[in-house]
């Protein structure tokens, strides 16, 4: 259902300026050591707080990009500390500084670095998730106050986030024909990818039996199709193109990006439930192909947001990597594992490396696009393609060499 | 029997616009917004249409009638009110918006998706009322 505002959007068509294009680049990624946290959690250890996990982050950063912290005059913090905590143990006091989700930090830093309110800015998360048991699901559902959808409909045992994607799921397998079985090949392929990465939490192959083995939590979503819950902090250092070409001999270039939410009947699910948030992705996906002059063609790498695996063939058909109403037919013959057409979550992504909500997914993307992948590179990759789809706020990002 | 062994119905989200709708629900008569100038339906209530930004809404009964979007089946318990395996259900009003609730009574074999369902009041254990569905077999 379009509303009557908007269809005359002033902006109906528009897209980024394209100034935007190739303004900033990553010069500097780092993370905590989430591998080693997540065996001391489960041992009932507390090995720091949210901003511990991030202040170790932005250490590995700074040493990644080989830059000295005075340099850095833009912060951006993630929605899961303090800005001016953060920015206090981080030792900095930018000219300026905002809060933001992962794609969004990336874009903010964007904004930035091309309007010349800042020319190097750190993006720093740490999330305690785990070990201080933060909840997703149930009376304390995280995010209630944000999100409406995720707490309206509790008096009908209604308040996981899973189960909004499993309400989507279903709705989408009768649309399409989909099965259980198709969505099982994207945990499937993500473990086929997080078995090649060290850093990767979980590393044991599965199959799709194993997947239609396992457990339902809310059906038809089964236990690997939720991402983990566990510790970590994730940092980047985003720099002015001139800048980061002279910090740096192999800047990742911010090459496009685009946005388009769907906020009309949000707390119903309606935009989940009747068109799986398609017309918000194929409005992104104009915007960020158009910009970069490329397509889903050119795309070596996809990076999906994946707080549950549903999110995968919702984005390949918003996207444009197969025809609306065939992700199915995709999964199961050109694949998205490793050896698949289409190289998807190549680090293991929520499901299976770490769930730093969107955080990691970043530092995945500047690694591909650097080469710097290991076992798990894919071969000559110059542009990866980042998509997040939270909430009916569909955006994209794509680095470039 | 203390207070402190009856299960509570997961908290109801009490905002202005909502305290009419839960006391119509209480009379067992479920009423939703009407834009008085567009004839817009909404749900969750709120201060104002959203089809046209007028001010000027009326609360309106509901047919009852509706037909299931959606369903899921929880096979984990979160809530102390809902031991697993229960289910949620996406419905489309007849009026036009979607709500979340849960199915009562018989079960469709195949798939939910279509069925025609109607608005039945269910009293929980600690005495709130809520509008759920049953098959509406009268329609099919």
């Amino acid at each position: 259902m379009t509303s009557a505002a908007e269809t005359k959007q002033a902006g109906a068509g528009r897209h980024p300026n394209p100034r935007l294009r190739r303004s900033a680049a990553v010069v500097g990624i780092g993370h905590s050591d989430w591998v080693r946290d997540w065996k001391r959690t489960r041992a009932g250890e507390k090995p720091t707080d949210s901003c511990g996990y991030g202040m170790e982050a932005f250490a590995n950063a700074l040493k990644d990009a080989d830059i000295d912290r005075s340099m850095i005059d833009g912060l951006i913090v993630g929605p899961t500390t303090a800005y001016e905590r953060m920015g206090e143990l981080l030792g900095i006091n930018p000219r300026w500084g905002d809060q933001a989700d992962a794609v969004l930090s990336v874009l903010q830093a964007v904004m930035a670095v091309e309007s010349g309110f800042a020319d190097v800015v750190a993006l720093v998360y740490g999330n305690d998730q785990r070990s201080v048991g933060t909840q997703y699901g149930g009376p304390e559902a995280m995010g209630g106050s944000a999100f409406l959808s995720y707490v309206y409909h509790a008096p009908w045992g209604l308040t996981s986030q899973g189960a909004l994607y499993a309400l989507t799921l279903q709705a989408y397998k009768h649309a399409h024909g989909f099965t259980e079985r198709d969505l099982g090949e994207v945990a499937v392929a993500q473990r086929g990818w997080s078995s090649l990465n060290p850093n990767a939490i979980m590393r044991e192959r599965i199959t799709v039996d194993d997947y239609m083995a396992s457990r339902y939590v809310c059906e038809p979503l089964h236990l690997f199709d939720y991402c983990l819950i566990n510790d970590g902090g994730v940092a980047l250092i985003i720099a002015e193109a001139s800048i980061a070409r002279k910090i740096s001999s192999r800047p990742v270039y911010i090459e496009a990006a685009g946005r388009s939410d769907l906020n009309h009947g949000a707390t119903s699910l309606e935009p989940r439930l009747t068109d799986f948030y398609l017309p918000a992705q194929q409005a992104v996906a104009r915007q960020v192909f158009d910009m970069a002059g490329m397509g889903p063609k050119d795309m070596d790498v996809f990076q999906v947001y994946d707080s549950f695996s549903v999110h995968v063939p919702l984005a390949l058909e918003g996207y444009g990597y197969c025809a609306v109403g065939e992700a199915g037919k995709f999964l199961r013959e050109s694949g998205v594992g490793p050896g698949g057409k289409m190289p998807t979550n190549t680090s293991g992504g929520h499901l299976s490396e770490t769930y730093m909500q969107g955080w990691a997914h970043q530092i995945e993307c500047v690694r591909q696009v650097r080469g710097e992948c290991g076992d798990r590179q894919v071969e000559n990759c110059r542009n990866v393609h980042y998509s997040s789809d939270v909430a009916g706020k569909a955006v994209s990002i794509i680095y470039s060499r | 029997m203390s207070t402190a062994q009856v299960v509570r119905t997961p908290h109801r989200v009490m905002g202005l616009y909502d305290k009419p709708m839960w006391e119509s629900i209480d009379a067992r008569q479920m009423r939703l917004q009407r834009c008085t100038r567009c004839g817009t339906f909404q749900y969750p209530p709120g201060p104002g249409c959203h089809g046209c930004l007028s001010m000027d809404l009326e609360w309106v009964p509901v047919s009852g009638r509706a037909t299931i979007l959606s369903w899921v089946v929880f096979h984990r318990q979160y809530l102390p009110a809902y031991p697993a395996p229960y289910n949620s259900i996406a419905v489309r009003l007849e009026e036009g918006p979607i709500m979340i609730s849960n199915l009562e009574g018989e079960k469709p074999s195949g798939t939910w998706i279509g069925e025609r369902v109607r608005l039945v009041y269910v009293t929980m254990p600690d005495g709130v009322i809520l509008p759920r569905f049953e098959l509406d077999r009268q329609s099919r």
